[in-house]
């Protein structure tokens, strides 16, 4: 009990507090973009606050590229480390789940419960490894869709991510505009450019190359672990700033020693990104990341329906996009074209820039300036 | 100085009667979305904002304004010939860096352009700035000289000429006296405190 009060996330006013996942099962064929199926499917999912009485307060929170169902609250009265959007989502919180009924699923094609590479294929008794389909943002949607309408809900309030979960939330205002009043689209592109295919295609090669990674039928406890902590390592510098990392890191040494003149680390940023390596191949599935990341490469959807213009020509969803100024990954170039695309289709669509040091991941961070634009946009009538 | 009816409103009072219903609107320098709210509301526009200032997009979107956070010149290049039915730049032209440029953009952009602003003409301007040598203040350009951006004073002479060497008709023009309320009937570069114009090309 001791713990509970010692533990802020659980005793803090504005907290979601204790919180469970919950297990969609899809017990039909499911086809994937690509052509392939799979007989059924699992999504993890976690939900916050109340769904009211009309059932028309809910908002869908889509994860980025390593993100999952977790997204607010704690497991346990020990567990010191919050869902990772959990300065967002609370009571009084930006969105806020005294009005709003919060939805976070695993996307289809996770390694957090939901049905991807490492599950097993009930066909063959075996793991689907490479066998599994190749996913899209189309298919993830689609995937949420039919969650959303296990859990009877017959329109959402807003769909709101960042990064692969904006791509995502574009996807759900395009494949079902009658369902969705608004969206918010963060940090996040109509269309992977060329700099972030190149990105991925480094993490991928550096985890194919791995020799543990075995074309993809590597042992689930053992696995390519260098290769995914250095596409980890790679690919959180993009996800950073040179200004912001400058700030935290700077030229420090770790234990504020001497130069060692060793390869060894040496530099607090080594130490850093080499945690971040290390974190990342405890919580996440190479494979499952082979397929993030190709989902995010097929993204395009000028490509997929003509042009953004038409792509966006059914939408009838509010959008807010928000980019970032020093996300250098899908800079605010990139997020300023989804809303003139959706203003040349006379669509209602805000794009605001938040002034930030943080990168890409500065839609993550604290951040007040954002939380004015969540909340002006989520409680406008 | 002066206060009459809300200074404010003088443009949402005069430019909102040019306004068609359910026409498309673009307004350059949006700040609030006060006008853009009103005309939403009273003509049901599809209107779109602009400007530069996150706070001020923050107040749009609290007004159910839609607004785009950037530089003005380089958003009305992504719109198509005659794309919006009239673009309004109200208490924004004497701030722009190269306001001969926004104005011939925007009458790209729109059959009609309504422009409103202050005129240093107008004879307590120039008495101040005789008088005190200094910054003239007003209910537009609220700001001390060293708070706000560049301003260019403009008065309606030079407006005028401005007009006739880029060969823009002007083809409706609103004068109103010191209280901005006023019709102004003569004299205008003297008596007129605040001018609105309705400009094609």
């Amino acid at each position: 009990m001791n713990d509970a009060k010692e533990n802020p996330l659980l005793s803090r006013p504005g907290e979601v507090g204790l919180v469970q996942y919950s297990d969609f099962e899809y017990e039909r064929p499911f086809t994937f973009e690509d052509g392939q199926t799979i007989p059924r499917f699992r999504l993890r999912y976690e939900t916050y606050g109340r769904l009211n009485a009309k059932r028309n307060n809910a908002i869908l929170i889509c994860h980025a590229l390593s993100g999952d169902h977790h997204c607010a609250g704690v497991y346990s009265i020990r567990d010191r480390k919050p869902g990772w959007w959990n300065n967002m989502i609370g009571p009084g919180k930006p969105i806020d789940t005294n009005r709003f009924f919060v939805i976070c699923s695993n996307c289809l094609g996770g390694c957090q419960g939901s049905t991807g590479p490492q599950s097993i294929n009930p066909e063959t008794g075996k793991r689907y490894n490479l066998d599994f389909p190749f996913i899209t943002i189309g298919d993830m949607v689609r995937a949420q869709r039919l969650l959303i309408d296990h859990l009877e809900i017959p329109g959402l309030y807003a769909v709101v991510g960042g990064s692969m979960g904006g791509m995502q939330v574009l996807q759900w205002a395009i494949q079902y505009p009658d369902f969705v009043r608004c969206i918010i689209p963060l940090a996040t592109t109509s269309r992977q450019g060329a700099q972030s295919i190149a990105f991925n295609e480094v993490g991928r090669q550096a985890i194919i190359r791995d020799p543990e990674w075995k074309a993809g039928n590597y042992d689930p406890d053992a696995g390519p672990r260098v290769g995914l902590s250095i596409a980890r390592m790679m690919a959180h510098i993009t996800y950073l700033s040179d200004k912001g990392m400058e700030r935290k890191f700077g030229r420090r040494r770790r234990d504020s020693g001497d130069i060692n003149f060793s390869f060894d680390v040496d530099f607090e940023v080594e130490r850093y990104l080499r945690y971040q390596g290390q974190t990342f191949i405890n919580r996440f599935d190479a494979n499952t990341y082979l397929y993030f990341t190709r989902a995010l490469d097929y993204f395009d959807l000028p490509e997929t329906y003509g042009s953004l213009e038409e792509a966006f020509r059914d939408i009838q969803a509010r959008v807010l996009v928000v980019g970032f100024t020093s996300d250098w990954l899908f800079p605010p170039e990139q997020n300023k074209e989804i809303v003139q695309a959706l203003l040349r289709q006379r669509k209602q669509a805000t794009y605001a820039e938040v002034p930030m040091d943080f990168g890409h991941d500065s839609f993550l961070v604290d951040a007040p300036n954002l939380y004015r634009l969540m909340v002006a946009f989520l409680w406008e009538k | 100085m002066e206060k009459l009816p809300d200074k404010r409103t003088v443009d949402m009072r005069i430019i909102s009667d040019w306004i068609e219903p359910d026409s498309s609107i673009l307004d350059l320098g949006c700040g609030r979305g006060v006008l853009l709210e009103y005309l939403i509301k009273t003509k049901s526009v599809f209107g779109v904002g602009v400007d530069w200032n996150m706070d001020k997009i923050s107040s749009c979107i609290k007004r159910g304004v839609p607004a785009y956070q950037g530089d003005l010149t380089e958003m009305m290049k992504t719109f198509p010939d005659k794309f919006f039915d009239r673009v309004i730049c109200s208490r924004t032209v004497q701030e722009l860096s190269n306001p001969a440029a926004v104005l011939l953009e925007a009458l790209r952009l729109a059959d009609s352009v309504a422009v409103g602003f202050v005129n240093y003409g107008y004879w307590k301007n120039r008495l101040h700035h005789l008088i005190s040598g200094s910054h003239i203040p007003n209910e537009v350009n609220t700001y001390e000289w060293y708070e706000g951006p560049p301003t260019h004073p403009i008065s309606i002479s030079q407006f005028e000429a401005f007009c006739d060497r880029h060969r823009i008709r002007v083809t409706r023009r609103v004068y109103l006296r010191g209280d901005w309320e006023t019709p102004c009937e003569h004299l205008h570069n003297l008596l007129c405190g605040y001018a609105l114009f309705e400009l094609t090309k």
